[in-house]
């Protein structure tokens, strides 16, 4: 379903949707994050990416698996505590950010589904919002098989054509959206049409990095395991998890038991984000660490991205936001790691 | 929606055996779940246990499949939850979730010898197949058990293993001479180059330290056994058990999901990093 | 001034003679303003140098890696590792010194001199230049920075677009070092604890709620830890195992191990986690500013360890940093030493 909603209409179409749960990004002090928009007036779509992805409202950093309880009769309890079924909204999502939970779908699917996630995922609509200009000066998406305009994981995609939106649906969530203030919309007319033509393709000019022969990493990767470049590229990493927590397409996370009381036994169950750059994060009981030093972490990380995962699911773990880049503390950039592999030994 | 995986079933605590005590002492626990059946398993599959308030541990099901009364762990006191876990008493309730990852191909080797190799607590993941073949016994050829463990107070199932004796061959190491000791003095790796298991129509199954297992298969490489006659289980910190956490990979494979039983053919394509 | 050139011929010399086992330094980086660290061995590597007033990080930080990965070889090279040091930097590497954390034959300190000025806060500067991209940023001759941007250049007064923390700097060229390159400067700081000015003044519920907003906000990705030259523990409280585990370590040890914190990124555990990290640092930070500066989420970490720099300036008259001979402020006491705020 194509349609044309004027921006001055926006609001009252949120208006619409107030039986849904609705996340749009915020600006607070210098960046923008997702947040419950309890007042439709003060919307505004014109922002930079969120310093953290919609993952955050998906597969949130905390989360209770279950709770556990002694009563007195000392007979443990444990019930299982899954997430409300809300319908939500998240407004303003990036393509890639919405192409990034297309790959974590993918990792909470398949054999064992999470039901976690899969319970928010299912009832969340994705408005994306098209980027005309880049968001980051670190985007790269057309690098990683995306594109400032991919409908991918979207239900709805935005454009923003100077005073109105295009807004086109592509699944039956979006349609329901669009349908709720019918009276809103229009019908694009034959030089809307164009006008999104000619915006889409300008956009893909404005993008200002990419990774060259992207295609040939992969394979390469393969073969570097136990190459000594880790070591180099590693140097100046300081084993923060900034990279991998910003990160729209990482997904590890921990599982550990919150007690509240300890007599009787009270508690939950609780993942947590995790993240392969912590020491902690493969070391075993005994102290052995598979991966004992950052070049290793460092490692995992990309061959995580751009070889395991290309192998496992045949896309890339990463779609080129450029949050990693942007927020690297001692300014690792993974598009210069990825081109000084391909070009490694050569 | 589906099962939820991570929800685990209450069991209790039905028997513990001390098999090991001092520094490094290790217990055998069955348990029996409260509310349904026990789950049907394969041989080299874990299961994932709780101690509701200290957390989930990854532990092998040491009991054979065909076992249907309990489900028999045999645990290193370690850490937090098997620290908590060798505190517990008969009658005490866990958490046990799973089964999870692969198993031993036990069809494919009918008609086969079989020389199971063990170091340690890693007898444990292998005992589970050992009992599975001494019980259908006719369907394998010759079986044979090389374990051994730093000193003889370290060696697990005793008592077990000296029934086992009466149907297989049982070869013992300890690493440093004991006085009253009678069987083989060294690493487990020599044994098996003393013990000499032939490489024809059979198969060598090890589990142990890393270390051990690294000098194991080229002992047996020495003996003429060939990649695919090898098969090793691999341990890895673990946290979810379906391959979805993140921290237990080498390479592509997710050892909770895709291991722990690998060939050493399989293996050796591995990035080494375990 | 500082000469570039002179920074890069004492480097490629002390190379050349074999005197350090490599320089750490600042390169020119492959995107963005801010350069990236250098790790050279190689005397001809000695012209990536680079010494402006983008050169923010506290290179410091690095004599960890060097110290853990010294233990972890059996026949280490003795030779100390050169090390480009600003002001704030060199009074870090007097901390360490004091704590004995690094020997002084460890480092050759190559000081580089702020120039009256200091660093660049990039997002001062960006405000400043209304989306207009800088490509370069140098020290100009009067206590300004000259800016290159895509339609030529622009002068700004340092004072606009300093770092907050050289705005209350204490030294602004190195306390310490082998080598110095650039002025002994003077600039006198009225009030070097100035920007708490604004959050002392809040009423005890105001400030409180000020920083819940902000701790909760806090992603635990331990960024402001890991950048910290003075966080150099292997155990750290913040991690549930990661303390010094070997093979020996019983697993009673391990079982009974105090968990402070949980992982989970709720006020609670975020408090406990950077009010540790404070009381850690305090006489101990010398105000680099890296903590807030790589913080994801701008929490203005830098309030915190600064709140407790004041405090040690006016109990004890305690500077840190600047004589490492001296002991260190929480490891010592004078008979003099005020008592009143015990209650």
């Amino acid at each position: 379903m194509e349609k044309v909603l004027s921006k001055k209409a926006f609001p009252q179409w949120v208006k619409k949707l107030e039986s849904y749960t609705m996340y749009l990004p915020r600006k607070d002090g210098d960046f923008w994050n997702y947040e419950v928009i309890k007042n439709p007036e003060i919307i505004d779509l014109d922002y930079l990416n969120t310093v953290l992805s919609p993952k955050k409202i998906i597969f949130p950093q905390r989360e209770v698996l279950l709770e556990f309880s002694t009563s007195n009769e000392e007979e443990l309890k444990i019930n299982e505590v899954l997430p409300e079924e809300a319908q939500s909204v998240i407004f303003g999502v990036r393509p890639c950010d919405a192409k990034a939970l297309t790959l974590t779908d993918k990792v909470f699917g398949g054999d064992f589904k999470d039901p976690y996630y899969w319970k928010r995922r299912n009832s969340t609509a994705l408005v994306g919002l098209a980027c005309n200009t880049p968001p980051s000066p670190n985007c790269f998406c057309l690098s990683v098989d995306g594109s400032p305009h991919s409908k991918e994981g979207l239900d709805i995609l935005i454009t923003d054509l100077g005073d109105k939106y295009h807004a086109e649906s592509f699944t039956k969530k979006g349609d329901d959206l669009l349908n709720l203030a019918k009276a809103l919309f229009k019908n694009p007319t034959a030089k809307e049409k164009k006008d999104l033509e000619k915006i889409q393709a300008e956009s893909k000019k404005k993008i200002q990095r990419q990774i060259k022969d992207t295609k040939k990493i992969p394979p390469k990767l393969k073969d570097m395991f136990d190459s000594p470049f880790w070591d180099e590229e590693s140097l100046s990493c300081i084993r923060c998890g900034i990279c991998t927590y910003l990160c729209p397409t990482c997904h590890c996370f921990d599982i550990n038991d919150e007690v509240t009381s300890s007599s009787p036994i009270k508690g939950e169950r609780v993942r947590t984000w995790d993240n392969c750059q912590f020491p902690d994060f493969t070391m075993h009981s005994s102290g052995h660490n598979p991966r004992p030093d950052k070049a290793a972490r460092l490692r995992q990380r990309i061959l995580h991205k751009f070889q395991y995962f290309v192998e496992l699911y045949k896309n890339y773990q990463c779609t080129g936001c450029g949050r990693c880049i942007s927020k690297c503390p001692v300014g690792i950039d993974i598009i210069e790691v990825l081109e000084k592999a391909r070009d490694y030994g050569s | 929606m589906d099962h939820n995986t991570y929800i685990p079933k209450l069991a209790k605590i039905i028997e513990i055996k001390e098999e090991v005590g001092g520094a490094r002492p290790i217990k055998t626990f069955r348990t029996q779940f409260l509310s349904t059946n026990n789950f049907s398993f394969h041989s080299g599959q874990c299961a994932m246990l709780s101690v509701f308030g200290k957390g989930e541990s990854i532990i092998s099901i040491s009991s054979s499949p065909l076992l249907k009364d309990y489900l028999q762990f045999s645990i290193l006191k370690m850490g937090r939850v098997t620290s908590s876990l060798h505190e517990m008493q008969v009658g005490d309730i866990i958490g046990i979730r799973g089964p999870y990852g692969n198993s031993f191909p036990v069809e494919d080797w009918k008609g086969k010898n079989i020389i199971f190799i063990g170091g340690g607590i890693g007898l444990a993941p292998i005992w589970s197949v050992l009992n599975t073949a001494l019980s259908i016994k006719k369907d394998y050829g010759d079986l044979m058990l090389i374990y051994g463990a730093r000193t003889s107070k370290d060696l697990v199932f005793q008592e077990e293993l000296e029934e086992l004796r009466k149907r297989m061959p049982v070869h013992l190491s300890i690493d440093v001479e004991e006085p009253d000791w009678k069987e083989f003095v060294g690493f487990v790796p020599q044994n098996v180059t003393d013990k000499k298991p032939s490489p024809k129509n059979a198969i060598a199954i090890t589990c142990g330290p890393p270390i051990m297992i690294k000098f194991v298969i080229k002992a047996l490489e020495g003996l003429g056994f060939k990649d695919e006659q090898i098969y090793t289980t691999v341990e890895n910190k673990m946290k979810c058990g379906i391959g979805k956490c993140g921290r237990c990979n080498i390479g592509v494979h997710y050892v909770c999901k895709d291991g722990p039983v690998y060939s050493w053919a399989e293996f050796k394509k591995l990035p080494q990093e375990y | 001034m500082v000469n570039l050139e002179e920074l890069k011929k004492e480097a490629s010399q002390i190379l050349k003679e074999g005197k350090v086992k490599y320089i750490i330094g600042f390169q020119r980086g492959s995107n963005g303003l801010l350069p990236v660290p250098a790790f050279i061995k190689n005397p001809k590597d000695v012209e990536k140098l680079v010494w402006d007033p983008t050169c923010v990080y506290n290179l410091t930080l690095f004599l960890q890696d060097e110290k853990r990965k010294k233990t972890k070889e059996k026949e280490p090279d003795e030779r100390p590792v050169g090390i480009v040091v600003k002001g704030c930097d060199s009074r870090a590497i007097n901390v360490l010194l004091q704590e004995e954390f690094i020997k002084r034959d460890d480092v050759y300190v190559l000081g580089v001199s702020c120039e009256n000025t200091g660093v660049l806060d990039e997002k001062k500067l960006a405000k400043k230049l209304k989306g207009k991209k800088a490509k370069k940023v140098e020290f100009g001759a009067n206590d300004d920075f000259v800016i290159t941007t895509e339609d030529g250049n622009i002068k700004i007064a340092a004072q606009e677009v300093l770092a907050e923390r050289c705005l209350e700097c204490k030294a602004h060229f190195p306390v310490i070092y082998d080598v110095l390159i650039g002025e002994k400067t003077k600039r006198n700081v009225e009030n070097p604890f100035k920007s708490l000015e604004k959050i002392e003044s809040l009423p005890p519920e105001e400030r409180w709620k000020f920083w819940k907003e902000q701790i909760e906000k806090c992603i635990r990705c331990y960024a402001c830890r890991s950048v910290c030259p003075m966080c150099y523990c292997d155990e750290c409280v913040a991690d549930t195992i990661n303390f010094v585990v070997t093979p020996d370590t019983s697993a009673e040890e391990k079982a009974q191990k105090i968990k402070w914190l949980e992982k989970s990124p709720v006020s609670s555990e975020n408090f406990v986690y950077h009010f540790v990290r404070a009381i850690h640092l305090a006489g101990r930070c010398i105000d680099c500013g890296e903590c807030e500066r790589v913080c994801p989420l701008d929490i203005p970490v830098r309030f915190l360890n600064k709140k407790l720099e004041k405090e040690a300036k006016e109990l004890f008259d305690y500077d840190v940093g600047f004589d490492p001979d001296k002991p260190s402020l929480v490891s010592s006491f004078k008979d003099d030493d005020p008592e009143d705020f015990i209650r």
